[in-house]
């Protein structure tokens, strides 16, 4: 029995989708668009000896031979496979191949609507009873589960009435072949529908929504929706700009060891690291760098390159913000240029007029820091600011002291929306100093003498800070959990997926 | 006849005074006399009559120095403005009876207009509009750095995306030194933002914003010196301040003609608009003559006046270009 079956596959050596690599397995590329980038466009009929194979999103078995070659060969086709994004009505009466997902499908006596999605875009597709469609096929396409990946074949034709529900309004296909590539389970463990409505609707009108840990358990559905598109399209912008306006500082990007020694404190300090703003894994985006007279040249800097990426997100991800506020609404995102900067005296003042009471040396609580985030953001009208000199007491061993005030340091904070997303300070660069205040809090010298060698032979003054990139994007969002912008998150309680 | 009896541990009877009053304020009505300093307000209780004496003692003192300072400045003026009378001027100034005719300098005025710092910098906030800066208040931002340490910002909001760079610099140039915040006495922020109306923030748990660029003028300009105490004094001021703002600025042709002919009127008389001195009302039809491009065709007076102005040093802060 021979079976000619479909194939796409994306192309493992870089010879830029002019060759392709043979082998078996039914699996389709991904449509979803998961990993960014659209599979390659070709494909190719293989015929195969019928030997079952049991594919694991496919219920019925697929009959192919497993064979895992991994040869170039080049196969040119003639069929080119077209963009859902790019169906335009310059495009009418075209006939025209297209790989998307069965987004819904809908039988109505002798016709069937589909919509097809690709990422964010979406497009009607009807199969009719006709010349080119019979009932059994009309029937298939009716029965195609959602999610499944299907090649069509279509004419492409205009619509007097605008389609209110698709991103593509004007146009319309009209399905002369139907092929599915990969098949879904037909039960789903959570619909994409319900993924993507906002909460408030759900209690509503008494439809479903998704709660956090299903979306999790079964990420790669959760990840086709819109919104998540969106956030982590944002998430790659914010690393891109990042890297931008760091390059024009001229900064050099380096990859720094992951695993490393740590020093043993005498005071353990315990983060409640199980609440909604704590990863155990995550991207950091660090900066450091020389100063010339003073380390506000620093702060300066960093303030500067957070600024750039929030009018780089403002001006070019506009799309985006809205596609995420449609689900998770929230005010957009303000700030000042240049970056307010106040001290911690000031903060400080400001909470005792509020009627908060707290002495001049302790740390800000987190509902304290929410506080002074909302009394800044009344006051100065932008949810980013910086907070300079923070008492000596509550930072760490390496923060060089104020020189003008021994009970203070030259160590700051910056706040988005109330949280606090970088932690900086001036570093000790002489190693006598970093050895006296090593000593003064208790920590065993042993283990940070590489450290404190490092700055034996010349250090420049230098300091710096590090963000988190989750948690950066969750607060120019305005979101409220930091899993929603990490893709597979890992917590205490969370391995897989 | 009870079973047992137990002697009386405590004496019972003693009476309790209970207290009635749950919690006590300060009377909110009496304690805020804004503008003259020379009264005391009694907060919590009278003050010492020995701390009284030498309190008068002091304004008296404070007093005389600046009606030695007010001369001076008399004199100043005539060495600057040609026009200026300077019997006027001078006579005038040691004329006036009343302590209120005079500059502010110190914290301590500072502390009973605005309020005690508690360690704060007392910002005032400023949220312009680009498509309108407002001159006015960059003349009297000149004059508060006269007069205090202002620490002065300029900052450019999310809401506009690009704001000219002589705005930018409108304040003077950026302090880099990295001075500590509360050293100075008064913070002066502007920010460049997509707002409808001027508006200014200050203190935001005990003021409301305060909008509108001629009630800024006139909240800055008390922080200067107090009102006139002759309240006809005032109210012509403040007519003028108005004339400026609706009829100079944002007033049509006629209106704006008929406001110079009557500046011109006014200062027909005497060197500036309220009288021999200097006051809110020429710095605001100044700013607005300017912004509304009616300089070139003013009137003999009014020219005279405006170069009046010129020439004092402040006045070039409402040259934006």
């Amino acid at each position: 029995m021979d079976l000619r079956i479909s194939f796409a596959f994306r192309c493992a050596c870089k010879c830029n989708g002019k060759q392709r690599v043979g082998g078996g397995g039914g699996g389709g590329g991904g449509g979803g668009g998961i990993f960014g980038r659209q599979p390659s466009r070709m494909s190719f009929e293989v015929i195969l000896n019928a030997v079952p194979f049991h594919h694991h999103l496919a219920k019925t078995p697929i009959y192919s031979e497993c064979v895992c070659v991994c040869v170039c060969v080049c196969v040119e086709t003639d069929r080119e496979l077209v963009r859902v994004q790019d169906l335009t009505p310059e495009m009418a009466d075209k006939v025209i191949w297209l790989r998307a997902r069965v987004h819904t499908s809908r039988a109505k006596g002798k016709q069937c609507f589909l919509v097809l999605r690709q990422q964010q875009f979406n497009v009607q597709a009807l199969v009719a009873v006709g010349d080119r469609a019979s009932k059994q096929m009309v029937k298939f396409a009716a029965n195609i589960n959602k999610e499944s990946i299907v090649d069509v074949e279509a004419t492409l034709r205009k619509v007097e009435q605008k389609i209110e529900s698709c991103t593509q309004q004007e146009v319309e296909l009209h399905v002369e072949k139907i092929f599915v590539i990969s098949q879904a389970e037909a039960r789903l463990p959570l619909q994409l529908e319900d993924a993507s409505r906002p909460e408030g609707e759900g209690d509503e009108d008494g439809r479903a929504t998704v709660n956090q840990d299903t979306r999790l358990d079964n990420r790669v559905i959760d990840l086709r929706t819109t919104t998540s598109q969106a956030i982590f399209r944002l998430q790659a912008g914010v690393c891109m700009l990042f890297r931008e306006t760091l390059t024009k500082k001229d900064f050099v990007e380096i990859q720094t060891p992951k695993i490393i020694s740590g020093p043993k404190c005498k005071y353990n300090v315990y983060v409640d690291s199980n609440t909604h703003r704590h990863l155990t894994e995550f991207v950091g985006l660090d900066i450091e760098m020389a100063f010339n007279y003073h380390y506000h040249e620093v702060i300066d800097s960093i303030t500067d390159t957070m600024v750039q990426i929030f009018k780089g997100l403002r001006d070019r991800f506009q799309t985006e913000i809205q596609t995420v506020s449609k689900q998770y609404p929230s005010e957009p995102f303000k700030f000042l240029e240049p970056t307010l900067r106040l001290e911690y005296t000031e903060g400080v003042a400001m909470l005792r007029q509020a009627g908060v009471e707290m002495g001049d040396e302790d740390d800000l609580s987190t509902p304290n820091e929410k506080l002074l985030g909302r009394l800044v953001k009344e006051k100065y009208d932008t949810d980013f600011y910086v907070l300079d000199k923070y008492p000596l007491s509550v930072r760490p061993f390496y923060t060089m002291p104020d020189p003008s005030n021994p009970k203070y340091s030259n160590s700051y904070d910056m706040f988005m929306r109330g949280e606090e997303i970088l932690s900086g300070a001036q570093r000790v660069h002489d190693p006598q100093l970093l050895t006296e205040r090593a000593i003064h809090h208790e920590i065993d010298l042993e283990k940070i003498k590489a450290y404190i060698d490092s700055f034996r032979f010349g250090a420049p003054p230098h300091g710096g800070g590090g963000i988190g990139l989750e948690r950066v994007c969750m607060l120019y969002l305005g979101l409220h959990n930091i899993r929603q912008t990490s893709m597979f998150p890992r917590d205490p309680k969370r391995l897989t997926p | 006849m009870s079973m047992y009896q137990v002697k009386p541990i405590y004496e019972g009877g003693t009476k309790i005074d209970l207290p009635t009053c749950m919690y006590k304020l300060p009377n909110v009505h009496e304690q805020r006399a804004s503008s003259c300093f020379s009264e005391h307000a009694h907060q919590n209780g009278e003050p010492d009559s020995a701390v009284r004496a030498l309190e008068a003692r002091q304004d008296e003192i404070m007093r005389k120095l600046f009606e030695l300072k007010a001369a001076v400045d008399g004199l100043a003026k005539t060495v600057a403005t040609p026009d200026a009378d300077l019997d006027l001027t001078v006579s005038c100034s040691l004329a006036s009876p009343s302590p209120t005719a005079c500059t502010f300098t110190g914290t301590a005025d500072l502390d009973t207009l605005l309020g005690k710092d508690l360690g704060a910098l007392r910002d005032i906030v400023i949220n312009a509009n680009p498509a309108q800066p407002p001159l006015t208040l960059l003349v009297l931002h000149g004059l508060l750095c006269q007069r205090y340490r202002v620490l002065s910002a300029v900052h450019v909001h999310s809401s506009v995306s690009g704001v000219p760079p002589q705005l930018l610099s409108c304040l003077g140039a950026r302090l880099t030194d990295g001075s500590a915040r509360n050293l100075f006495q008064l913070g002066f922020t502007l920010i460049w933002k997509d707002v409808p109306k001027l508006q200014m923030k200050f203190s935001v748990r005990n003021m409301c914003p305060v909008e509108g660029e001629a009630n800024v003028a006139r909240f800055l300009f008390r922080l200067l010196s107090p009102d006139p105490s002759d309240v006809g004094q005032a109210t012509l001021v403040d007519s003028w301040v108005d004339t400026a703002f609706f009829q100079l600025a944002e007033g049509g042709a006629k209106e704006q003609a008929a406001a110079l002919r009557s500046l011109n009127a006014a200062l027909g008389r005497q060197p500036w608009l309220t009288g021999p001195e200097l006051s809110l009302a020429d710095i605001a039809c100044y700013c607005c003559a300017v912004r509304s491009g009616a300089a070139a065709a003013a009137p003999t007076h009014v020219q005279r006046w405006m170069k009046a102005c010129e020439n004092l040093g402040y006045f070039s802060r409402a040259q934006l270009q």
